[in-house]
């Protein structure tokens, strides 16, 4: 571990080089706490499943203090919308590009193979 | 004992016409009542549509004893379950909406009647808003053989084809009772071998099919060579009364997977009509969509699998599968409601160097132990 104090003194090159590659120090940790950021803000599959159509109609309180609030018009759109069971496909992907076609390459037998299989 | 429990119990209660099947389907197999209010109250055109009346028409030709009561504006239906009887049904289904929105709830019901199932459909086989037949024909069946529904007697016939908006088409669906459920452990989908595909059409060229085909492999070639299109030109009498022409494709993997994906033509007179070469190619990409998305069921029939994991015997049953569509969603709901059964959703990300596509989603749950009351003790 580099002394700050030691470092502003003597001022060698040597502590500048240490100084500039400072930001590399814990990115290991940052990117753990992004990480979990972003568990956080991506929704829990089971909340959004089961969790909100507990309490329909009255307004939930959670601590006596915040009131979860409901988008109720896109409910009631959903209600007496057409009964499918078809799953429109999402439009971000485009098929055209190689990109997209390589990221399900290996879902086929032509594709590659993990350690341990094979095609035989 | 369980099904005992439920029917003791109290009913149950929703609002509007969405999710009409999920809702008498889970009440007819867990025998609590139903009763749906609200349905297009705020519509000019308010209550029930005929599709909706003969779709519970067909509800009470392969049950006895079913209680059924609308009130005056179709705003309002209470449903109570009889036993499922089956046997011999012939069913002229609403040409609002196709065969398949009638046989996917009939998939559900078929192996847990008195007596096996021999349903005669007549109506729209291939429209682009429902499943059609020959999608559920190469998708629904293998999935529920999975699950012990098989035998001799398991098949899904189209007889004529009767493309949206006259209709004219017919299939037979004929299915044999189970006792019980076995549960499943489809955890891992295995590699695509080959895709096989089904170019209809009728009423126009033969020539329109080959052209469906062509495009269609143009896009697949990229990833395999087992490629298999078949071109299926019905005529005469089997054509039914509109033309049209679409595509059915199905990506099968090692371990015995399905996933597909289907394209109509535009129905005569309901908009620009479309090209067989772009049909053809956007259903290829639909297909390579449906793999992206990937797990063991396709989206398609998430619910039929998650309700034949609810009804196994009473052991754990684990089902890999894509993103789940907003639909199966409201299923999941509609099982917890209806069998008190929750399932545990456990998100799978990619890694990065995995060329696999999306997230995928295990669904793992316990089997309330169903077991088929109505079938007739030999």
């Amino acid at each position: 571990e580099v002394n700050t104090d030691e470092q502003k003194n003597t001022y060698s090159v040597e502590a500048v080089f240490v100084w500039a590659l400072r930001w590399k120090e814990d990115l290991q940790q940052k990117a753990a706490e992004a990480f979990l950021r972003q568990q956080e803000a991506a929704p829990n599959l089971s909340k959004v499943v089961y969790g909100s159509v507990d309490s329909d109609e009255e307004d939930e309180e959670l601590g006596g203090l915040f009131r979860v609030s409901r988008p109720h018009k896109s409910k009631r759109l959903q209600t007496n919308s057409v009964d499918c069971s078809r799953f429109p496909p999402d439009s971000s992907l485009n098929w055209n590009l190689e990109e997209i076609l390589d990221s399900i390459r290996d879902c086929f037998v032509t594709g590659k193979w993990e350690e341990g299989q094979d095609a035989a | 004992l369980c099904i005992n429990n439920n029917m003791a119990s109290n009913g149950l209660s929703y609002d509007g016409c969405n999710f009409f099947r999920q809702r008498l389907v889970l009440s007819t197999l867990s025998g609590k009542h139903v009763k749906i209010k609200n349905i297009r109250s705020k519509d000019d055109n308010p209550g029930l549509r005929d599709f909706e009346a003969s779709f519970v028409r067909l509800l009470d030709k392969v049950t006895n004893g079913s209680r059924i009561e609308i009130n005056q504006t179709g705003t309002m239906l209470f449903y109570q379950p009889g036993l499922l009887y089956g046997g011999s049904v012939e069913h002229d289904c609403n040409l609002q909406r196709s065969i398949g929105y009638y046989l996917e709830a009939l998939l559900m019901l078929a192996p847990f009647m008195k007596t096996p199932l021999k349903a005669t459909l007549r109506g729209v086989t291939n429209d682009p808003t429902d499943p059609t037949v020959d999608l559920l024909k190469s998708t629904a069946l293998p999935l529920m053989k999975r699950f012990g529904i098989d035998g001799e007697g398991f098949d899904l016939k189209v007889v004529k084809r009767g493309m949206a908006p006259g209709g004219g088409g017919e299939v037979v669906f004929t299915c044999p009772v189970c006792r019980t459920m076995r549960p499943v452990q489809l955890t891992d989908p295995g590699k695509i071998k080959r895709i096989r595909g089904v170019a209809y059409s009728v009423r126009v060229s033969p020539q329109m099919g080959n052209r469906i085909v062509e495009s269609a492999r143009g896009v697949l070639n990229q990833f395999l060579p087992d490629i298999y299109i078949y071109t299926d030109h019905m005529k005469g009498a089997n054509s039914g009364k509109s033309p049209g022409f679409g595509l059915t494709l199905v990506a099968e993997t090692l371990d015995g997977c399905f996933l597909s994906a289907e394209m109509s033509s535009t129905p005569q007179g309901q908009g620009d009509s479309v090209l067989p070469e772009d049909l053809g190619r956007n259903c290829a990409k639909l297909l390579l969509q449906e793999v992206y998305r990937g797990g063991c069921v396709d989206s398609s029939n998430q619910s039929l699998a998650l309700l034949l994991m609810t009804l196994g015997q009473q052991d754990v049953s684990k089902v890999l599968l894509g993103p789940l569509s907003p639909y199966t969603i409201e299923f999941l709901r509609h099982i917890r409601d209806f069998f008190q059964v929750m399932f545990k959703i456990k998100v799978q990300k990619p890694s990065e160097d995995e060329r696999k596509g999306g997230e995928k989603v295990l669904m793992t749950c316990v089997g309330v132990g169903y077991s088929n009351i109505n079938k007739t003790v030999k």
